[in-house]
This record gives C-alpha cells, sequence and structure tokens, in this order.
C-alpha cells in the first residue's frame, strides 16, 4: 500500500479538533475551508459565493455546513459556539452570502469553490475537505498549489522570471527557518506566478518585508496554522 | 516517521507506546511532546464536559434523535441494565457525545465528529470503572491519536471516502488499541486490539438517514464502543489477528474503493432510502423549504421597511 507521505497528519489532527458538531468533515472542514479564504482576504469580507460540488451540494445543508462556512468566511474558529448563528452575523455584517451548485471535476466529494470579495482584495480558492476536519487547497486565485494550513505559510503571487525562488529561499534561509514544502505555478511563462511556502517555525516582520521587497512580487500573504 | 504497524512494532520494542508516538510527532511536526499533552489534557477535560452534559438529553437538529443517552443513564440510575457497569458507561458516554454532536454542541473529532464517541466513551469508561489515573488516559488519547495518524497515511478519515469503516471503524480500532495500552499491554497488543477491531468492521456503510449525522450514526457509536472494549479483551488475553493491521487497512481502503456511491455519505442508499428514511428525507426537505421562504419574507420585510423610513425622512 503507498504511503501518502503528503498526507501526514499529527495526534492532535487525528484526536481532534475541538468543534462544533456534527460532522468533522462537513462542518469542521467546511468551517477552516471558509477561514482559509478569509485569512488570504485579511480584510472583513463585503461578499462571499460558496460553489458546492454535487454531493456536498446534496449533503451540505443537513450538516450545517453553511454555517460552519459563512462562520469561517467571517473569521470564526471551528470550536466558537457562535456557529450555529454564523449566517444570522453575517448579515448583520452585512455580508452578502450565496451559494451554488457547481461541478468542479474529478474532486473529493467535499469541495467547494470560495469566491471572497473586500474592499481591498478579491480572493477565491478551491479545496476539498477530507476528513476528520483535514482540508485540502489546491487551488488560490488560480494558481495549482497544495495548502493544508497545517503550519506557517507565505503565500506569493509575482510576475515570473529566473531568480525568482532562490531569492526567496534565500532571505528564509538568512532567516534560520526550515522550508517544510514549496510550491510554485505560474498561468504563462514570464506573466503571473504563485509560490507557496510552508515553514516550521513562525516568519519575522522583518524577514516578511525583506521578502515583499523583492522586485517583481506583486503580493504577499503570511498565514499562521489555520486553527 | 512511523509509516506502518510493522515499523511501529520494531520501533517501540519495549518502550512506552505512547512516548514512541510522542516522539514521532514531534521530530515530524515540530510540536514538543509536553505541548501534544497539554493540548490532550484539555481535550479530556473537553470530552468528559461534553459527556456531562450529554447526559441529559435534548432533542438533535432532525429531531431524529436526542434522548437515548438520557434513557440509559436512567435505566443505569435505576438498576435496570443488565450489562457490566463498563459497558454500560461505554454505551451512555458514547450516546452523550453523540448527542451533543446533534445538537450543534462542542466536542472532540476522534478521528470525526461522525464517529466522535467511540474514543471518549470508551476511555473516560475505563478512567472511572478501573480507578485509572487521568494522566494515563491522556497518555491513552496519544495512542489511539498515533493509532489513527498511521492509518491516515494510506486512508482518507472520512465516511465520503470509504463508508462508515473509515470512521466508526478506525475510531473502534484507536479505542481498541488505547484501551489494550491503559490495561498495561504491550504494544504488539495494542496493534492487534487495533487490528481486531478494524477488520471487525470492514464494509460497513455510511448511509445516514436525510444526510444527518443522527440515525444510525448515534447509537453506532455506542454500539462499536463496546466492540473496541472487546476487541481489546481479546488482544490482552494474547488472542491475535491473522491477517496483520497494514494489511487490513489496505483492505479497507480497497473496499471503501468498490463501495458505490450511494454508501458514502451521500443518503443515496442503505438506510437512507428505505420506506421511513425516505419519508424523514422528506420532511426535513420541506420544514427547509418552509424555513428558506419565512426567512426570504422576512428579509423582504425589513427591506421594505428600510425603505419607507428613507421615503419619510
Amino acid at each position: 500500500m503507498a504511503v501518502r507521505h503528503d498526507r501526514k497528519v499529527s495526534i492532535l489532527d487525528v484526536m481532534g479538533p475541538v468543534m462544533v458538531g456534527p460532522s468533522s468533515s462537513h462542518t469542521a472542514g467546511t468551517a477552516r475551508l471558509g477561514r482559509v479564504a478569509r485569512e488570504i482576504l485579511d480584510e472583513d469580507p463585503k461578499e462571499v459565493h460558496f460553489f458546492l460540488h454535487p454531493p456536498l451540494a446534496a449533503t451540505y445543508r443537513g450538516h450545517g455546513s453553511d454555517f460552519a462556512l459563512v462562520g469561517g468566511a467571517i473569521g470564526l474558529n471551528v470550536d466558537d459556539p457562535r456557529i450555529p448563528e454564523a449566517i444570522r452575523i453575517a448579515e448583520q455584517m452585512d455580508v452578502t452570502i450565496e451559494f451554488a451548485e457547481e461541478d468542479l471535476g474529478d474532486v473529493h466529494p467535499n469541495t467547494v469553490r470560495i469566491s471572497i470579495r473586500g474592499d481591498a482584495r478579491e480572493v477565491e480558492i478551491v479545496g476539498s475537505s477530507i476528513g476528520g476536519g483535514v482540508i485540502e487547497v489546491f487551488k488560490i486565485n488560480g494558481f495549482q498549489t497544495r495548502f493544508k494550513g497545517d503550519s506557517p505559510t507565505l503565500l506569493l503571487f509575482y510576475r515570473d522570471r529566473p531568480g525568482m525562488i532562490s531569492e526567496v529561499t534565500k532571505a528564509i534561509a538568512e532567516e534560520g527557518i526550515n522550508i517544510a514544502s514549496l510550491y510554485c505555478s505560474r498561468k504563462q511563462r514570464g506573466k503571473d506566478a504563485f509560490m507557496q511556502i510552508d515553514v516550521d517555525s513562525p516568519l519575522s516582520e522583518d524577514a516578511l518585508k525583506r521578502i515583499c521587497s523583492t522586485p517583481d512580487v506583486e503580493d504577499a500573504r503570511y498565514l499562521d496554522r489555520i486553527p | 516517521m512511523i509509516e506502518s504497524f510493522k515499523q511501529l512494532e520494531e520501533l517501540a520494542g519495549d518502550r512506552d507506546l505512547a512516548e514512541v508516538f510522542l516522539e514521532s510527532d514531534e521530530q515530524e511536526h515540530a510540536v514538543p511532546g509536553e505541548q501534544i499533552l497539554e493540548a490532550l489534557r484539555k481535550r479530556r477535560a473537553v470530552m468528559r464536559d461534553c459527556v456531562d452534559r450529554g447526559m441529559s438529553g435534548g432533542e438533535s437538529m432532525g429531531r431524529l434523535v436526542g434522548h437515548e443517552a438520557e434513557l440509559l443513564n436512567r435505566a443505569f440510575q435505576e438498576g435496570r441494565t443488565f450489562l457490566d457497569p463498563l459497558t454500560v458507561k461505554a454505551e451512555l458516554y458514547a450516546l452523550s457525545v453523540m448527542g451533543e454532536n446533534s445538537r450543534m454542541g462542542v466536542i472532540v473529532a476522534a478521528p470525526t465528529a461522525g464517529a466522535g464517541g467511540i474514543v471518549p466513551g470508551t476511555l473516560l469508561a475505563l478512567e472511572e470503572e478501573r480507578h485509572i489515573e487521568q494522566e494515563k488516559t491522556v497518555r491513552g488519547l496519544v495512542v489511539a491519536g498515533g493509532i489513527g495518524s498511521v492509518i491516515a497515511l494510506s486512508a482518507n478519515i472520512s465516511g465520503a471516502a470509504g463508508g462508515c469503516q473509515n470512521e466508526v471503524g478506525v475510531a473502534a480500532s484507536m479505542a481498541a488499541g488505547a484501551v489494550a495500552y491503559m490495561m498495561g499491554g504491550t504494544t504488539r497488543m495494542s496493534i492487534h486490539a487495533a487490528a481486531i477491531a478494524l477488520k471487525n468492521t470492514l464494509g460497513l456503510v455510511c448511509d445516514p438517514v436525510g444526510g444527518l449525522v443522527e440515525v444510525p450514526c448515534v447509537k453506532r457509536n455506542a454500539l462499536f464502543a463496546v466492540h473496541g472494549l472487546t476487541a481489546a479483551q481479546l488482544a490482552l488475553a494474547g488472542v491475535e489477528s491473522v491477517i496483520p493491521m497494514d494489511e487490513i487497512v489496505e483492505a479497507m481502503v480497497r473496499i471503501g474503493r468498490s463501495l458505490p456511491r450511494g454508501l458514502r455519505e451521500t443518503a443515496e442508499g442503505g438506510l437512507a432510502t428505505t420506506q421511513t428514511g425516505t419519508a424523514i428525507a422528506k420532511r426535513l426537505k420541506e420544514e427547509a423549504n418552509q424555513r428558506r421562504a419565512e426567512k426570504a419574507a422576512e428579509r423582504e420585510r425589513a427591506a421594505q421597511e428600510r425603505k419607507e423610513h428613507v421615503t419619510h425622512d
């Protein structure tokens, strides 16, 4: 049997999370997916659209996935007892919420595309809740990646050019920080590109500033572990 | 990293199994062992709270379940139960957690919410009935989590991926291994307890009525908590699984793949599509539609009022 190293989960991942019921894949995992979108957006959302893969669209309501997705998108943790009230809270915050069904292709049954908009940014992610609250985000703003939210992560949006990866990783190495994994993808040679760097320990503000000032970096987002 | 149960057994030798898992987790995820233990102490407390709250019952979101723990607890308090107290408590605590879960209460996913009654049910019942130190239960949670993490390397832990065997089966397996550990068994016994428990859940389908984590999930957790205890009992007596644990996990993944989609949490087969199951699903849908219509009307009214308000100004 093939062991999937990308699937390794910690004891605390298995024996957890502490969460609001009733389903770790439909409630906790979906709340975390909403939270990922919110964290990348980094501001209060104005509008959130959820596009649910058909199997999820068929089952989400009974599991409170709608509360959970919205709860995550407005920044609630998976164990926040306000999750059952999340839709009402979002309405009070004047957030426009929409749910729709969409065939997202050959993906895990519990997959959702989330499009979230604030005043400054617009973010789109596609991710799956694969069970036990564990998530896999495999698309961020149209770029292929593999984001699990289980370690501090740096997301860089930049213009593709030679030397970019070495400059960025050098800056991280100079901080004495170990890179756990790195994913790069681009839409076209020399055009929009994306780098996701999972690190073993948090990056300092200074290091972030230096990385962001690297020529051709258009936007950078630093995310802590998604609770 | 521990990649298989075979490797785990070799690596552990005569050492304390919880210690082996903590060490491996620390190396792999850079979280100090003491930090893991501290987090699990808190989670044990959340489990305990959840059991206490759940014992008094209350209606679930879908109103299909909610009073199972209350009924069993009453029978137990009044001396009307015939099983031994450990077994009754394992059932009772599992029902309590699942009741809370069905009311959107705070629980610990272990490894999932839908199978979240089994580990706390067995471990907390054992702690009470066999007068085991709380700290030992916390280490039992390490063992349970460790077993789950090795399974998760090759299997998706969700009903959607492989049916109920991947949730309740895995939870019972984790619980069995942890119980064997807490009762002083060897690592080999823990692995065989986990193997016997998992092996005998293979093929279990996920067919929740109306798509809710209520029927059959709540009662199933109670039954498989006991399943975990009996698997641990066999292993502690020296009974071993003929098929090794790693191969059982492999079989589980294969069976999961060959399960039709309707039996993997979609509510399109099995119990969900029985006459009663279908009728319940229909009622739930109608109720949801009604609530949505009421909400839309309410929003409409509020918008209308705002508009009138503006005109008057």
